[in-house]
């Protein structure tokens, strides 16, 4: 650059030289040196026009990169927001098969629950040949307990119950509300007098209830209706035999169970 | 300016709007099969309500759940609304939310934060 300087001052200088007026170099170098400043002059143009060629696809480069950045974080964000949503979705779901097969009073599984697992269980012990066993359960003289003390002191009684039949049934088995103070209990790979051994203590277990209502005790006492489902039979029809059961315990004094013929 | 009104249908929310009230309401689930179908009408009004009107612009939302193309559309409607509060726009989103259901809450705090205008976020009676 410094020497460009140099030789444009050295060529002006030789040019303004009048003492060079005349000579037939002069004109040449003269003729030389104009295209040389023009060509230099096109070049500086043309330099600045692709300058800003560059600076505009920057610029592009930069403003794409950008809404691609932007774009993201929104995917991240829509990503993010609509898991939330899901996984709300699915613990309403939980939320609403608890309160679908569950007894809200009681905690223990409700008629639905019972009646989805008597088919299930049903269908099990056909395929095994497997004994299996139902159970109704009601509670003695529980229209007394609410006329004398109240719906209060009746649903407590459902309750305490409820937690005794399912302290006692066994592994296997399952329990629900049935109805009313009506429960059940199915008994998978029982016959009728392996029932009858959990069902025994489980009576005991109710009678000892303790509970006092308008401070007085309160007797508590249940009575079982046991039944064997026989090879292909309706398993509608073995509850049918398992409530006749039960009638016949209550008909013979309460606090018992009976197993039907 | 006609008013939009939209019924709800099972998959989709009701939308409502109200010129002289400024108001825009959308109320119910949302997971329709074509969410741009459903949402596109409720965005050009905002847009043209925001470029005419001169007033100001509540959201009155009742929403409880949103599918994926859902939360796109609502966050476009807020970017919407976000410009206009950034040219000097008056935009106020309200959304409310069962009180059962806190977790909605959570959901419209997510929304909320790229959000610099007034975003409200209150608990409702159902």
């Amino acid at each position: 650059m410094r020497d460009e300087k140099h030789l444009e001052l050295m060529i002006e200088t030789l040019l303004a030289d009048p003492e060079n007026e005349g000579n037939p170099l002069r004109y040449a170098l003269e003729e030389l040196y104009a295209e040389y400043r023009s060509l230099l002059h096109q070049i500086d143009r043309i330099m600045r026009i692709s300058d800003r060629y560059q600076s505009v696809g920057r610029e592009q480069k930069e403003s794409i990169a950008g809404r691609y950045q932007k774009q993201l974080r929104q995917l991240e964000k829509i990503a993010r927001i609509s898991d939330r949503y899901q996984s709300m979705m699915r613990d309403l779901n939980e939320a609403l098969k608890d309160a679908s097969t569950k007894d809200a009073l009681t905690g223990i599984g409700n008629r639905r629950m019972l009646m989805e697992h008597l088919k299930a269980e049903t269908a099990r012990a056909d395929r095994l040949e497997h004994p299996l066993t139902v159970v109704l359960v009601d509670v003695d003289r529980f229209k007394a307990v609410n006329d004398a003390y109240g719906h209060e002191a009746g649903d407590k009684v459902l309750m305490r119950i409820a937690n005794a039949i399912r302290d006692g049934v066994r592994d296997y088995d399952l329990c629900g509300r049935w109805g009313g103070e009506e429960f059940m209990i199915i008994m998978p790979e029982a016959a009728a007098d392996d029932g009858a051994h959990v069902v025994e203590r489980m009576r005991l277990a109710i009678a000892e209830i303790e509970m006092i209502a308008d401070g007085e005790p309160v007797r508590i006492s249940a009575s079982f209706g046991i039944a064997q489902r026989r090879r292909g039979e309706h398993i509608s029809d073995t509850i049918n035999r398992a409530d006749a059961a039960l009638f016949d315990a209550k008909r013979n004094g309460r606090n018992r169970f009976e197993i039907a013929a | 300016m006609d008013n939009l009104i939209i019924e709800s249908t099972q998959s989709t929310p009701s939308i409502m709007t109200d010129y002289r009230e400024g108001t825009v309401e959308m109320r119910g689930d949302s997971y329709p099969e074509n969410s741009f179908e459903l949402f596109s009408p409720a965005m050009r009004w905002i847009e043209e309500y925001l470029a005419q009107a001169g007033r100001p612009l509540t959201l009155n939302l009742h929403l409880l759940y949103l599918n994926t193309s859902s939360v796109k559309a609502m966050m476009d409607i807020f970017d919407i609304l976000e410009e206009a509060h950034q040219a000097g726009g008056r935009v106020t989103v309200n959304w409310y939310y069962d009180e059962q259901n806190e977790r909605v809450a959570e959901l419209a705090e997510e929304f909320k934060e790229d959000c610099s205008f007034p975003f409200h976020i209150t608990s409702q009676v159902e």
